[in-house]
């Protein structure tokens, strides 16, 4: 009963703000760096370019890379899970 | 003590020459002897703002460069007496002035009166640089919207470049049931982004457009809830501690109480 009245008013759609907040947040961080997002993309394209010449990258599922605020610092995280080590060739 | 307060926000049109009309008026009206300097060399607003426009002869160009002393260029508001604007120049440009002009030029106002607040223009070149050169303090004005917070956060790093102290905010053009539905960001929100301490909130409101056609600020009418809020703004740029927040009702119309009935709206109230 509560679900659909809450539906019927509109109780559950995210409130617009969020998106507002989230989007400046992450903004705000890349303004601090001076890297847009595109060149974020196109730093990541680079580094898994390296990674997957020594092991295998799970492709995007789970990959993590970001931008963060920590303490006034910004950081880069990434998280990127492998799956098996790539038999290596001497070049 | 007199101090010089930049009123700035690096984003256009989201209230710099209200706040600078309205909190000059307001401290004045509580006393104190006020200057509004508008910086906006080329873009002057400050003077139809106040409904000065038909005295002004000399402006701060003139002053700057010496065709006539400060006094022939301080126009006196006769219904707050000591409340006195220095217009801008309207047909010259911002690099018709330098930084350490405006700085001199602050030194001698700051003798003559206890508050002085800039008008700033929007934008970070000359005009912005012109008008934090000379300030003790910096006021930020943000609305609540993504673009201008962004700016926001861009001018307190400068402001902070510049060697003044932390500044502080003022959020204008907030809109209490947008707020309480969720569709527009609250100050906590706001606060939490920008992390600067909170001056107070001001609501968008017929008011200001009313006053402005006027060219009679809301903080002269004691029955405004914007002069109101600029009041109390006023009272906490004086130092003055334990000023209560404004509270900003909104929509009590049918469907809205009966939602905030069954919980499913937060409270219908926005303080700040
Ligand atoms: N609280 C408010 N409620 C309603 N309208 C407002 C409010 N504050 C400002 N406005 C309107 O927004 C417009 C811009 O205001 P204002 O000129 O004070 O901004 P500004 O920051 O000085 O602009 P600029 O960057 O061009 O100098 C005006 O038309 C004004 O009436
Ligand atoms: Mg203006």
């Amino acid at each position: 009963m509560r679900e659909i009245l809450k539906r019927l008013f509109g109780g559950d759609t995210r409130p617009s703000k969020d998106d507002a907040k989230q989007r400046l947040k992450f903004l705000l961080i890349h303004d601090q760096v001076d890297l847009t997002p595109g060149q974020l993309e196109q730093m990541k394209a680079e580094i898994m370019e390296v990674i997957s010449r020594y092991v295998e990258v799970e492709d995007d599922h789970g990959t993590e890379f970001k931008l963060a605020r920590e303490d006034g610092h910004v950081a880069l995280v990434s998280s990127i899970p492998v799956r098996r080590v790539v038999e290596r060739q001497a070049s | 003590m007199s101090e010089c307060i930049v009123i700035t926000s690096g984003k256009g049109g989201v209230g710099k020459t209200t706040t600078t009309a309205n909190l000059g008026v307001a401290l004045a009206r509580g006393g104190a002897k006020v200057a509004v300097l508008d910086a906006d060399i080329g873009l002057r607003n400050l003077d139809v703002i106040l409904g000065l426009e038909n005295r002004i002869v000399y402006d701060l160009v003139h002053v700057i460069e010496g065709e006539c002393r400060l006094k022939q260029a301080l126009i006196r508001d006769k219904r707050a007496d000591t409340l006195y604007l220095l217009p801008a120049a309207q047909t010259r440009d911002k690099n018709a002035v330098t930084p350490a002009q405006m700085r001199e030029l602050i030194t001698q106002m700051k003798a003559e009166f206890d508050f002085v607040l800039i008008d700033c223009p929007a934008g970070i070149e000359q005009g912005f640089k012109n008008a934090i050169a000379g300030a003790d303090r910096a006021i930020i004005v943000t609305t609540p919207e993504v673009s201008a917070i962004r700016d926001a956060d861009r001018i307190i790093g400068m402001v902070e470049a510049a060697e003044l102290p932390e500044p502080e905010l003022i959020i204008n053009r907030v809109r209490p049931r947008m707020v309480a539905s969720g569709d527009m960001m609250n100050k906590e929100d706001i606060l939490e982004i920008l992390a600067i301490p909170l001056l107070g909130i001001v609501p968008d409101h017929e008011d200001v457009i009313v006053t402005a056609n006027k060219g009679m600020p809301a903080a002269f009418d004691d029955e405004s809830i914007v002069g109101e809020a600029y009041r109390r703004i006023g009272r906490r740029i004086k130092g003055e501690k334990d000023v209560p927040e404004m509270v900003f009702n909104h929509d009590t119309g049918f469907w809205a109480t009966l939602k905030r009935w069954m919980g499913l709206a937060p409270s219908r109230e926005v303080a700040g």
